[in-house]
């Protein structure tokens, strides 16, 4: 019956869309996690005791608590902290530790400063190289922001573009 | 989950609704907090140390089966008790036929009273404290296995009258009646003895 | 004070030798014994047993009784999945109802795989192990960069604010 033949063919064609879509989405799921915290995830709970033992007690309920505090982000938030680790982690020893030195000097600064310095961070990490280096040396940039905020400002903003 | 219920949730209560979530690490760290005070109950409870073991593995396993579906309408403590407290009477239940009296004689590990002198006990001193050491196993194994579990509660993991009801699943005037009767035993039978 | 046999209040000895009552009502209690032949002798007898309880000490656990557990854990989860994946490629009777009870199956997979990517995941494969070092610093270096991610920096979590 035409009807049956339909009926059939749409049901079959539907399962092989249906398929395609979901070994997409279980591979892009599976793939390996390079974030350390996500490969921690991925342990059995035998292996992270195991590991977390031979921490002193109190060291070791602080990561757990860090941990916990990670895994329960806004999935936004946590998407945007896990690219923006991917960048850092990509970057040589070094440079990493220069970005680790500024972003505490980063926040050393008075609040006050803090929404500043970051705006241009922000902006400047988002421009093209030349532009960035055309600003940094200009009267404004200087008058604008203390030496240590303009090394903040530089560094950030060359070590972790958008 | 209620205003009031999460205001008192108890530290051990949020660890379990981690491991809810995933965190395999906060069952570790109950684990380690718990595992020594439920292999003893049951221990004292059942006077066997390997099955005391083998029930208190089989409480930390239903303990991580249940996670998706826990919900701290207790304090962790007292839900962990009453698993152990089932388990164990059970199994009490089912091998009270089997085992009687004449476990006791055999089986168990000789462990020391403990000792306040600091010399080492005589020859003497030590066939004393082997038979005090029996005394107070046969003295507690002879309580009716609900009373029993009242006072190894109360006595060892210092609980209120009101907990223990609700790790043994009674009212709390039930929990006084046969904490009353277990004790009028235990006077009655080991009132005689004096530790050193 | 009024006699604990005659007000029928029997713990009152319990709690008297488990050196839980109060410092006033133990005072009160004392000084009813000092006058009481029957509560002294039943008071007597009961911290006899109190000390005989404390007395029983329990045997040390055996060392491998976390590691036995943890094995057991291992399995059942292992087993879950299996269970799982296999369910859904029972032969079924209808034919129609075959494709439509194995998406359903994937779909529970992926669905469960997207929902917690971090947290829910298959056991990672033997021999990868983070360890626990390597995930603190990562969490110092994740707390740093979380600096950058807010619009408001001063809304910012200090990496020492834990």
């Amino acid at each position: 019956m035409p009807g049956d033949v339909g009926r059939t063919t749409l049901l079959r064609f539907g399962w092989v869309v249906l398929l395609a879509i979901l070994l997409a989405m279980v591979a892009a799921a599976q793939q390996p996690p390079t974030n350390p915290i996500d490969r921690w995830n991925r342990m059995s709970p035998a292996q992270r005791e195991r590991e977390l033992s031979k921490l002193p007690p109190a060291r070791a309920r602080l990561i757990r608590q860090r941990i916990w505090r990670y895994n329960h982000m806004r999935p936004e938030e946590q998407q945007a902290l896990r690219e923006r680790y991917q960048t850092f982690s990509q970057l040589p020893p070094d440079k990493q530790q220069i970005v680790r030195d500024r972003l505490r000097e980063f926040h050393q600064l008075p609040q006050a400063r803090r929404p500043v310095v970051h705006s241009e961070i922000a902006r400047l990490r988002s421009w093209p190289e030349a532009q960035r280096q055309a600003r940094m040396i200009g009267d404004e940039f200087r008058s604008q922001f203390s030496p240590q905020e303009q090394q903040i400002i530089r560094d950030l903003s060359a070590y972790l573009p958008n | 989950m209620g205003a009031a219920v999460a205001r008192a949730l108890d530290y051990d209560a949020e660890l379990m609704l981690r491991v809810k979530e995933g965190d395999g690490a906060s069952f570790g760290v109950l684990l380690a907090k718990h595992r020594a005070s439920v292999i003893h109950f049951v221990y004292r409870l059942v006077q066997e140390q390997a099955v005391a073991e083998e029930l208190a593995q089989e409480v930390f396993l239903r303990v991580y089966r249940s996670r998706s579906s826990y919900e701290p309408t207790a304090k962790f403590k007292t839900w962990l008790f009453r698993i152990a407290s089932r388990l164990a009477l059970n199994w009490l239940r089912d091998e009270k036929h089997e085992r009687g009296q004449e476990r006791l004689d055999d089986g168990s590990p000789d462990l020391p009273l403990r000792q306040v002198s600091d010399r080492r006990p005589s020859v003497e001193q030590e066939l004393v404290y082997a038979v005090k050491r029996r005394e107070i196993r046969r003295a507690v194994a002879a309580l009716p296995e609900k009373q029993r579990a009242a006072v190894l509660l109360h006595k060892y993991e210092e609980m209120p009258y009101a907990q223990i009801a609700r790790v043994l699943e009674c009212s709390e005037s039930a929990v006084k009646s046969l904490l009353y009767r277990a004790y009028e035993t235990l006077r009655a039978r080991l009132a005689y003895m004096e530790t050193t | 004070m009024n006699c604990p046999i005659q007000s029928r209040n029997p713990e009152r000895f319990v709690a008297y030798a488990a050196g839980t009552l109060d410092p006033e009502t133990a005072r009160a209690l004392e000084r009813h014994l000092a006058e009481c032949a029957a509560c002294r002798s039943i008071a007597a007898d009961q911290t006899a047993v109190w000390k005989a309880l404390d007395a029983w000490e329990a045997p040390p656990l055996s060392p491998n009784f976390d590691q036995r557990l943890y094995r057991r854990i291992d399995q059942e989860v292992r087993f879950s999945w299996w269970d799982r994946l296999a369910r859904t490629f029972r032969p079924m009777p209808l034919r129609q109802a075959v494709p439509l009870t194995a998406s359903a199956g994937l779909l529970l997979v992926a669905g469960l795989l997207l929902q917690h990517p971090g947290t829910i995941a298959p056991v990672a494969p033997r021999g990868e192990i983070v360890r626990a070092n390597q995930v603190e610093r990562t969490l110092d270096d994740l707390d740093l960069l979380r600096l950058l991610g807010t619009a408001d920096s001063t809304q910012s979590v200090h990496p020492d604010a834990r």
